[in-house]
Order: structure tokens, then sequence, then C-alpha cells
């Protein structure tokens, strides 16, 4: 092919420039990749989630990076579709070479993707549900039951009121946490009188809310996001119905309207970086202080729940890959495994081989909005 | 349903007349062999957009028998893409069967499925078929959703087996990329087969004015109903085929979303057209990608392309090709 020694030279130094080049630019930066509805039903979550981890990269890369090593984030918008998350994840596996996913809430694009990914040897640290296929993918998100039981405490210690009805949306989350209602009610001494189901986009909910109170309920669990809180608030106040309103983690915004319509009948689970200036002092408040600094200076007063587990899944990574000394995948993963005693801001994080969800004790409060300020439940 | 768009069927017409080499049409079938071939060849992220799009490809050929052959409109194909997809999904991994039988399974399933809904509704035309199949769509969408202790819900199943037979497996990108095509060219021969056979005469003459195919002793509900069929069958295939590719199902992917994607798909490529469906699934599924880059502006980039290929190209782009071929052999 090439006949002369100068030839074979000059493709020979082609071929190392090009070749020390693309290795130089990959060991630049240590790339995230983000699938994220940024449109679609998980809009509201994945934004936040995704400005969560672009907030904790800029601060990591304000400190040198990890190990010297700068981060960049690669998000890629999955419309809150499954087939489409598959094409974004593979995008970023093959073109752009992500390094890590810090992925969004869209359980049903991380679970198509997750075969693929593992596939690839990438680690996941997600804001969903693990994928059946759990071993490349962590998740920031606390167990499905701990919404519900800290409902169920408050509603045992806090007033007389003994038959719940539970309202829930098809997502699995909510199906999970729904399970989780039925299942360990008879603990807190309260039984579910009436279990109804919901669209995320029905636009009246008082055929629901009337079975329940029909049934005894003194009060709704309601378990799912979006507009239908302010739904069933308007349907409470139509119905005259005495029953409280207990609804799940939510975007504070979601929320106030809803305060408004249902005043102190309304209650909502309330995550710590929710409810920061009155919750009590040490490590926790103090690791939301640090990720809170940061972010009101980008995005003043937005709700920070869904973004300071943004924040958390960068952390993770940084302590991982810290702890390996290295940013090989097979590292990072094992060493995510190793994780205990980790201080985020949602909660503290013990990691194992086995245990993948790695929020282990229940960070939740139950909070209430009044006179348009947000206070713990008393 | 008396007439239509679908009636001028370019590329029939065409073929009746062609004597020079129809050089447009291969034209179309070289630019989708070549992008083809370039997924091929560079793997990756090209062959998992490829990849759906020639899965697409099979669903839109289903919908071009039944709307550009036959004249009829369907919103509800998705269904049996469902059904198809779910069967797979549920006889794999529940009850370990093989890929190729579980398919198989899934469609007989939607064909008998097809066969109980479009005998009553077949009767219906023009808008209220519409309605009807809108209708059936979202029924098996919800049913997905509801019917927990089979379909799992939201949470979807995962874990499908990959496509194979036997011993043999399609695992890498590749592999699945040369399996879809041959899959694609298969149906894609049939289609031109039917176009031209006694069947495919009987579903032009029904597009053209059901009350002429009834005087010239056309049973025309049953010809509704065998094109019907033949459209569920191939969109069966289709959600079989993505599940075993993906490895993963759950009802967004049978939603409205589809629907509306494979309508796209039909009229960019061109309706009544046997290359159309694989040129407007290849372009519509290539087109957010090149735009991609544009973040915000990606959806309207990619609707301004859509809408100046429409003015520009009203029969699809096959369809322009046939009608090109009939100019030069005219």
């Amino acid at each position: 092919m090439f006949k002369t020694a100068f030839g074979r030279q000059f493709f020979a130094s082609v071929v190392s420039v090009v070749a020390l080049s693309s290795a130089a630019q990959a060991d630049d930066v240590f790339k995230v990749g983000i699938s994220a509805g940024l449109t679609g039903y998980a809009a509201t979550v994945d934004r936040a989630w995704s400005d969560g981890v672009q907030t904790a990269v800029d601060t990591l890369n304000a400190k040198g990076g990890i190990m010297g090593r700068k981060l960049e984030v690669v998000v890629e918008d999955n419309r809150s579709n499954p087939q489409e998350a598959v094409t974004v994840y593979r995008k970023m596996v093959s073109s752009d070479e992500v390094n890590l996913f810090a992925s969004g809430c869209v359980s049903a694009g991380n679970a198509a993707a997750a075969p693929m990914v593992a596939k690839a040897e990438i680690p996941m640290i997600l804001c969903s549900i693990l994928p059946k296929d759990a071993a490349w993918a962590f998740t920031t998100l606390p167990p499905a039951g701990f919404e519900i039981e800290k409902r169920f405490e408050y509603l045992r210690d806090k007033t007389d009121i003994r038959k719940v009805g539970v309202l829930h949306d098809p997502t699995p989350y909510a199906l999970l946490q729904k399970d989780v209602a039925q299942k360990v009610a008879a603990t807190y001494g309260i039984e579910v009188v009436s279990v109804e189901a919901y669209k995320q986009d029905d636009a009246d909910l008082s055929v629901q809310l009337s079975k329940m109170q029909a049934a005894g309920a003194g009060a709704v669990m309601k378990i799912g996001l979006g507009g239908t809180t302010l739904t069933a608030a308007k349907n409470l106040k139509q119905l005259g119905s005495p029953m409280l309103l207990l609804t799940s983690l939510e975007d504070l915004a979601v929320f106030k309207p809803v305060a408004e319509v249902l005043g102190d009948k309304f209650f909502f689970v309330a995550s710590p970086s929710q409810v920061y200036e009155v919750y009590p002092d040490g490590g926790l408040k103090t690791a939301i202080g640090e990720f809170l600094e940061p972010w009101r200076a980008k995005f003043g007063d937005r709700d920070p729940n869904w973004a300071s587990r943004g924040w958390d899944s960068i952390m993770l990574a940084a302590k991982a890959i810290e702890a390996g000394q290295s940013f090989e995948g097979s590292a990072i993963r094992d060493n995510l495994e190793k994780i205990t005693g980790f201080q985020g801001t949602t909660g503290s994080y013990d990691m194992s081989a086995e245990k993948h969800q790695g929020i282990s004790t229940n960070p939740f409060v139950v909070a209430q909005i009044i006179e348009g300020k947000v206070r713990i439940a008393q | 349903m008396t007439s239509s768009p679908s009636t001028t069927l370019p590329e029939a017409r065409s073929a009746v007349q062609t004597t020079r080499l129809p050089l447009a049409t291969a034209a179309v079938w070289a630019v989708s062999a070549a992008i083809v071939g370039y997924a091929l060849i560079f793997g990756g992220y090209a062959a998992t957009i490829i990849s759906f799009a020639l899965i697409y490809a099979v669903f839109v050929s289903g919908l071009n028998v039944f709307m550009g052959l036959t004249a009829q409109v369907s919103f509800g194909q998705s269904a049996f893409a469902a059904i198809g997809g779910y069967s797979s999904a549920v006889l794999t991994t529940t009850y370990a069967w093989p890929p190729l039988a579980g398919m198989s399974a899934g469609l007989v399933f939607s064909l008998l499925a097809a066969w109980a809904i479009g005998f009553p509704t077949l009767r219906l035309k023009g808008h209220y078929l519409a309605m009807a199949t809108l209708a059936i769509g979202l029924i098996t969408y919800e049913i997905a959703v509801e019917w927990e202790s089979v379909t799992q819900g939201y949470l979807g199943i995962s874990g499908i087996p990959p496509l194979g037979i036997g011993p043999f497996e399609a695992v890498s990108d590749r592999q699945i990329l040369v399996v879809l095509s041959v899959v694609v060219l298969v149906i894609a021969f049939a289609v031109k087969r039917i176009q031209h056979s006694r069947l495919g005469r009987s579903f032009a003459a029904v597009a053209g004015s059901e009350e002429a195919a009834a005087t010239l002793g056309i049973n025309v509900a049953r010809t509704k109903l065998v094109s019907f069929l033949l459209a569920a069958g191939l969109a069966s295939i289709s959600g079989s085929l993505f599940v075993h590719v993906v490895g993963y199902v759950s009802p967004e992917v049978f939603g409205l979303h589809m629907v509306i994607l494979a309508f796209s798909m039909v009229y960019i490529g061109g309706l009544g057209t046997v290359a159309g469906p694989l040129i407007g699934a290849l372009i519509v599924s290539i087109l957010p990608e090149v735009f991609r880059g544009m973040k915000d502006s990606q959806d309207l980039a990619y609707g301004i392309a859509l809408i100046l290929i429409l003015i520009y190209a009203p029969k699809g782009i096959a369809g322009v090709a046939g009608a090109f071929d009939a100019r030069r052999a005219a």
C-alpha cells in the first residue's frame, strides 16, 4: 500500500496523532450522561433533576473536578418515552462515549435501556425505581414505603383517624406505594377502607372521593404527581368533605394553590430540602446547605427536592471514584456498592452488592403550608 | 368511503406502462439500502435508529395495505402491535417459550382479535370507521395498563430474550439489523406480489369505489376484512420484533404516539407504494436525530422538514419517484 519509507512514516504519524489526540480528548473530561424526560409527563421532575446534576458538576469543576479531571454533562431528552430513551442512551454510549449515567425519573425508559448500558459496563445512578437487572444501576430514590409510613405515623400519633382511603395513579412508583400502604396499615392501627385509581389527566375525582367518604375514611392518602392534587382538593371542598388530604412528595409550586383551597386540612410528605429552614440541625441539614448555596444562587427559590437528588447522584459518583482512585466503569460500580454512611441531601446512603437503593433511614417529614409558609406539621 | 388519495396507486399504473427501467424508484431503494448499509458498517447509535426504523417499516407496510391499497382508515393498528408485543413478552418471559413461538402465538392472537373487531367495524365507513379503530387502540392501551397481573402495567416487562431460532440469536447491532432487513425485504416482496394479484386488484377496486366493486362481483366486506387482517398481522409482527430487539415492553410503546409516527411515515414515504413504508420510516426516524443538536428547536425543525417534504412531494417520496418513472415511460 505504501511503497516508500516516507509514505509508511507519514501514515504511522497520522495514525499516532489521531490516536493520541482522541485518547487525550477521552482523558480530558469525565462525561456524565443524562437521559431525562425534558418534555412529556416527567418534564417538571426531570428538568429539576437535570439542573441538580448540572449544579453538582459545576460545583465540582469549580474545585478542579474529581481527582483533577473535569466533568461534562451530556443531556438528552427522552420525551418520557421508553423507545426514545433507548435511542438517546445509545447515542450517549456510542457517540458521546459517556462514562457514567445520572438519569432521570422515567422508570420505563431506564428499564428499557438498562441491559444495553450494562453491556457497555457504564454505571447508572438513577432518579427512578431500579430496573429488573440492576447490576449496573443504583438509585437515589427512597424506598416506596417511606412516604407511606410517614403519613401513617402522623395519623397515628397526631390524629384520631383510623380509617383511610388510598387514591393512586397507575405509575410504577405509585403502585409500589399503594401495595405498601395496604400491607403496613395494620401495623399502625389503621385500616385502608378504600383503594381507588385515577389517571394523571383526570379532571374530576369526585366519584373516587365520594366512595372513600362513604366507606368511612377520615383521610385520603393520595399517591401520584401533577395537577390532580389540586383537582382532589377542589373536589373535597365541593363535596364539603371533612376528610384530610395527605399527598405524596411533589414540587412545592404544585402544593401552594392546594393549600389555598384546603388550608389546614392539607398535608404533604416533604423531603428535608423542602423544609430546610425548619429542619433540625445535623449532618443532613449541613449536606443540604452545601447544595442549596449554589442552587439558590442559580435558581432562586425554585423547589430543590428533585434537584437535590440529582446533586446526590454526582456526589455519590465522586465518592466512588475517589475511593477507588479510578474512572473505570467497573471500578466505579464496585466502589458505589461499598459506600456506607454517605450523607446526601435526601438522607444517608448505605449501598452494598445486594442493595443498590441506598437510602436506608426515612428522611421525610409531614408538612403543611400555613399562611404561605412551609412548616413541619405538628 | 368512495374516494381517497390512494386510488391513484402510482406503482400499479407505472407497472403497466413501464418498458424502461424505473430508475427513480430504484433510486429510492438504493438510498434506503445505503442508509441501512451505513448503519451496518458503523453500528452503534446509527444501528439503533435504523433498527427502530425497520421495525416501523413493518408496521407501516401493514398500514399501507389497509390505507394505501384499500383506501380505508385505521387509527387503531397500535392495538395489534401491542397484542403481538405483549404475547411475545409474556410467553417468552413467563412461560419460557422460544421467541419464534411467542411471535407466532402473538400473530394468531392478533389475527383473531382483528377478525372479531373487523367483522362488525368494517361495515362502517369513513370517519365512523376511523373513530371505531381509534377506540380500539385506546382500549388496548388501557388494557395493557390495567391488566397488571399479566402486563405488569407501567412497570413493564423486562428480560425479554433476543430474536433467534434455536441456538442462533441476533444479539449484536449488526445481527439485529440483518434480521430486520431480511424481514422488511420479504414483506416488501409479499406486498408487491399482493398488489399485482387478484386480491390486490380487489383492494384497488374497493379503494376506487365500494359500490362499483360490488357491482363487479367483489365481496367488499370480505375484501376489507382481508386487508384489515393483513395489516393487523404485520402490526403484530412489528410489535413482537420491537420487544425482542429492545428486551423490554411497557404500554407507552403502543400509545397514540406510535399511530401518529406511523401516519407520518406512510404519508412521507408514499401511500400505496411498496418502497414508501421503508423510505418513510427511515426519513421520519432519522430526521429528529439530524436536528437533535438544535435542542429546544429540534421539534420545530423536524416539523418544518416534514411539512416541506409534504409540500414538495405530496404523494410521498416513493409516490413522486413512481410518477417520475411513469412520465419517463410514457
